[in-house]
């Protein structure tokens, strides 16, 4: 190939708008996913300033200590590692069977049968993912809790006056059960979307075909369900082992631990060596997942489904099972979704704990003054200006990172459509996911050091608010760019070239074709990260500073102290106000979580 | 053409200019500013002038103090509490990275504090002179603002007497899963009070205790009886609590006594016996121990060397110790000014003259170079 061939062909490259986004993708990304990764690993490798009187070296040398103590030091390996490993990995897959066996069989009852209250149970089954994990997990000993603990007896213990078991109350089995309900959704929404979207031309062959209803399940069903089914459990695998919240307070009554609660104590006490050693071991299970995924799922051929054929599917009709059914799975739903949130609103206005009578209501905790001898005379919160100027700053992150994480997962779903096959697109594409697989508390210990200097062009940003923006918007990337990219799929390629064709610009293209046509699947790539930032946690913990706090590190403040009016009025305004926006944005525009992550 | 390619080098160099100056820039700590003397009236024009401090504290109450402060001078505070290691991390980061944060810190955590924020020169003591007579000589480097207990408190419905003279009841089957005591390792001076245990002087006290409440001498698989205490409390199955409020209420609730062999009993602080009465709760402090009732910790106020508003930290930190910049905490029990004037809730607390030699007390250099062995000790047996 001749110089003068070899600079058309750039010059043609550089001249498509897609090529251009993935290029400067690939280097942002680059460099904010993989720099904290080389990061990290620098810090398993050196003497941190806390614990240099104990390794007996300087800060900053090069050292072998914690590789050392976490994996080849007897008892101490076995108790600050190899347990919470063993946990974790058990926590995390029976978590995973709990979403998918929930998650798929509402998905099921919801698309594929003649249930009654689809709407309601689709609405309200989102409940759990919206709310803070954690918050379930105090629903959960609000009405299990046993004297173990001492104190008042759960609601469970005063109404049948059965004791609950340690291990029910307690450690693996909650930890399991609340963590699986809370990633459902997840199921519920992966896998509903492939069976409300399936070809139902495939299902009707083979009825044609005279294949009864278990044989059309497993042959044709299952396997189509099969990808959904293995996202699911790679998304859930990695978020229940990077969760911190649940297994904390459902945990810590029978000292049963994880590798993040090992995490967060070593990243905030003298050993954040082991806690980098523990982060990184987390990310290599997650690449290790996405792999598997990948070369399980293989590349399917088409993804195409807005097609225009029948998509009608016949309904699984349940007959005399229909209204039973319908009554179980709506008792269901309110004892996880709706009575968590009343014992919130419950809770938050009962003064002395365990005490139900009318004499022992208060408003204290909404619009009192704040009494000494309670709180630290901490105003109720609707007096509270700390409250109202976190609630400001929730609201302005999540729409701020929504918009450019919405914005920027667009246009990288556009782009690594067009692309699709090409080793620039693979980056990329792993690139947007790879944030993902970064447990979250990790992630923001790393961007902490990362930006706490000045970096060329941008400066020293410890303490700013666009460090929040910064790292929720590369963190929730995945969700925008995973429905940016099913939108583009399912668009077929002519669209676009009609307009080419006409000589209309590319960002014309874009805000007149593309994105009205997939308005919905779009829009949902944006409500996704709003949703998760205005309930994340662990991300920001380390990273909010005085002016910038928000909604949920106050909230973890309350829920620490024990000041649990506090902590439920706060949960539960989260919840009303996610709620609502979720709501609102599905009345004006069509748009939903649960079509966020689509059909992948 | 040119220009893409000029817009290429561009980008480029921007780009390795992004990865190579970042580590580089190595953090300068600030030499402590020398302390010139002035006199109080110039120290309040000077912090009037400034307008505005900003202080970090561990303590929630510093937004009430900092109104107080406001409505006194007229200045304007910005507090914000952390926990005590979101403190250390952050004013540790700050003073890294160059950015002016808090003016002067109202922090726990002795060990810590004394190690990884002074010693490099981020934070510095600072007395202020009209107190130099006043507070105790002992507690004036760092200077401490308060002291704060944490005491074993029973839940006393129905009980007449203390049923805990000694700690090694909750080392002993007969009490086996009835301490509760939060997790070390969620906030530092319990880890503090563990090192201290282990210390010569708490260590022979907690071996001369076993003595007598076995009879006999203790046997050592461990360095010394305070590593054996903690790993027999942790090993007789000790509930590892998420928070002092929580635990309280948990030993606290009526009605448990009648349905249990021993009534409910754990560490945690001493302000908490105020729900005795806010909360109706049974809470009553065990202060016949053997060898120690519990222990305490101090808030220090320290200086940042970056502050921006040093005069008026000054003024704050000297308002911290008067009887309106106290009354926050004064307001409840658990909380000692280390000015003796102050007075304390004497319905249901005493003089921590009384309390003092019933505590383990917290020495940060100590703590500082034992704390990590400590920890992980603690490792092996607490989970």
């Amino acid at each position: 190939m001749s110089a003068k061939s070899r600079l058309n062909n750039f010059k043609s490259f550089i001249k498509k708008p897609h090529n251009i986004i993935l290029i400067v993708l690939f280097v942002v990304l680059g460099y904010l996913t993989l720099v904290p990764l080389m990061t990290i690993i620098v810090d398993t490798f050196s003497v941190h300033s806390s614990e240099a009187r104990f390794v007996k070296q300087p800060v900053g040398s090069f050292t072998l200590y914690h590789w050392n103590k976490m994996f080849a030091s007897g008892v101490t390996s076995q108790k600050t590692f190899y347990e919470p490993f063993l946990n974790t990995m058990v926590v995390a897959f029976l978590s995973c069977v709990m979403a998918i066996a929930v998650g798929g069989f509402f998905a099921w009852t919801v698309t594929r049968t003649n249930i009654r209250c689809k709407g309601f149970i689709s609405t309200v089954f989102v409940f759990p993912y919206i709310m803070p994990a954690w918050t379930l997990a105090m629903a959960w000993l609000n009405f299990f809790r046993n004297s173990r603990v001492g104190g008042a007896p759960g609601l469970f213990t005063v109404f049948t006056g059965i004791e609950t078991a340690n291990w029910f109350a307690y450690g693996l089995f909650p930890i399991v059960i609340v963590q699986g309900l809370h990633y459902a959704p997840f199921a519920y929404i992966l896998i509903g979307g492939i069976l409300r979207n399936m070809d139902a031309n495939l299902e009707e062959a083979a009825m044609l075909l005279h294949a009864n209803r278990w044989q059309i399940t497993r042959k044709i069903t299952l396997p189509i369900v099969k990808p959904a089914l293995l996202s699911t459990f790679l998304l859930v695998f990695s978020s229940t082992m990077s969760a911190f919240a649940v297994p904390a307070f459902l945990g810590s009554p029978v000292r049963y631990q994880v590798l993040t609660t090992q995490m967060f104590r070593t990243l905030n006490g003298m050993n954040p060596g082991y806690g980098y050693i523990m982060a990184l071991i987390m990310i290599v299970i997650g690449v290790g997942i996405l792999m598997l995924n990948q070369w399980i799922t293989g590349r399917r051929k088409s993804y195409t489904t807005i097609t225009g054929k029948s998509s009608n599917i016949s309904l699984f009709n349940l007959r005399k099972a229909r209204t039973p059914l319908t009554i179980v799975l709506v008792t269901v739903l309110v004892m996880v979704a709706i009575l968590p949130l009343f014992s919130f609103a419950l809770e938050s206005f009962i003064m002395a704990p365990g005490n139900y009578s009318f004499s022992n209501f208060t408003t204290e905790f909404w619009i009192g003054a704040g009494r000494a001898d309670i709180a630290n005379s901490e105003p109720g919160i609707l007096r509270n200006p700390s409250i109202w100027l976190g609630l400001t700053n929730s609201l302005k992150l999540s729409v701020i990172v929504s918009l450019i994480a919405g914005t920027v997962g667009m246009l990288a779903g556009y782009s690594i459509a067009k692309r699709r096959g090409s080793k620039l697109s693979t980056w990329v594409n792993n690139l947007t996911f790879f944030p993902y697989l970064m447990p979250s508390m990790a992630f923001g210990a790393i961007f902490l050091s990362m930006f706490a200097v000045r970096r060329g062009f941008i400066p020293a940003l410890y303490g700013s608010f666009w460090l929040l923006v910064i790292v929720g918007s590369v963190k929730y990337l995945p969700f925008a760019s995973r429905s940016g990219i099913n939108a583009m799929l399912q668009l077929s390629g002519e669209i676009e070239e009609a307009g080419t064709i006409m000589g209309i610009g590319w960002f014309k293209r874009m805000t007149r074709i593309i994105f009205p046509i997939q308005k919905t699947t779009f829009i949902s790539g944006y409500l996704l990260p709003f949703i998760s930032c205005m309930r994340e946690l662990s991300l920001f913990i380390l990273l909010v500073s005085p002016s910038t706090r928000i909604l949920t590190t106050l909230l973890f403040q309350y829920n620490e102290k024990g000041w649990n009016q506090y902590a439920n009025a706060i949960n539960l305004m989260i919840v009303v106000i996610v709620v609502s926006f979720n709501l609102i944005v599905n009345k004006l525009t069509g748009a939903s979580i649960d079509k966020g992550i689509g059909t992948n | 053409m040119k220009k893409l390619l000029a817009c290429a080098l561009l980008t480029s160099c921007m780009v390795a200019s992004v990865f190579a100056t970042g580590s580089k820039e190595e953090p300068v700590a600030a030499p402590a500013p020398v302390i010139e003397e002035m006199s109080h009236d110039e120290l309040v024009a000077r912090a009037k002038e400034e307008g505005k401090v900003v202080v970090y504290a561990t303590s929630s109450r510093i937004a009430k103090a900092a109104s107080a402060f406001t409505a006194l001078y007229g200045i304007e505070v910005e507090s914000s509490n952390l926990k005590d290691f979101e403190l250390i991390e952050k004013v540790a980061k700050e003073a890294q990275a160059g950015v002016v944060g808090s003016d002067f810190v109202l922090a726990q955590d002795a060990g810590r504090l004394v190690g990884e924020l002074i010693e490099p020169g981020y934070l510095y003591n600072y007395v202020p002179p009209t107190l130099k007579d006043v507070v105790p000589v002992a507690m004036q480097n760092p200077l401490q603002v308060f002291a704060i207990n944490k005491v074993f408190i029973y839940n006393d419905e129905n009980v007449e007497g203390s049923p805990y003279t000694n700690i090694w009841q909750f080392a002993d089957p007969k009490y086996a899963s009835l301490l509760q005591f939060k997790n070390p390792f969620q906030e530092g001076v319990n880890a503090n009070f563990l090192t201290m245990c282990t210390s010569d002087e708490w260590s022979a006290k907690i071996a001369q205790a076993y003595k007598s409440y076995y009879g006999k001498d203790i046997v050592l698989t461990t360095p010394n009886a305070g590593y054996e205490w903690i790993k027999a409390i942790y090993n007789n199955d000790l509930i590892v609590g998420t928070s002092d409020t929580t635990i309280a209420e948990n030993v606290g609730i009526k009605g448990q006594n009648a349905k249990r062999e021993n009534p409910p009993v754990g560490l945690f602080v001493y302000s908490k016996a105020r729900y005795a009465t806010s909360k109706n709760l049974a809470l009553k402090p065990a202060m016949e121990m053997e060898p120690f009732s519990g222990f305490y910790y101090s808030l220090y106020a320290l200086m940042s060397s970056s502050a921006a508003h040093p005069h008026a930290a000054k003024l704050f930190i000297e308002f911290l110790f008067s009887e309106a910049g106290f009354a926050p905490w004064g307001a409840d029990c658990g909380t000692y000014s280390a000015n003796p004037n102050n007075p304390i809730q004497e319905d249901i607390d005493f003089p921590f003259a009384t309390w003092q030699p019933l505590l383990v007390e917290e020495d940060g250099a100590f703590c500082f170079d034992n704390r990590a062995e400590v920890e992980e000790f603690l490792n092996q047996y607490i989970y």
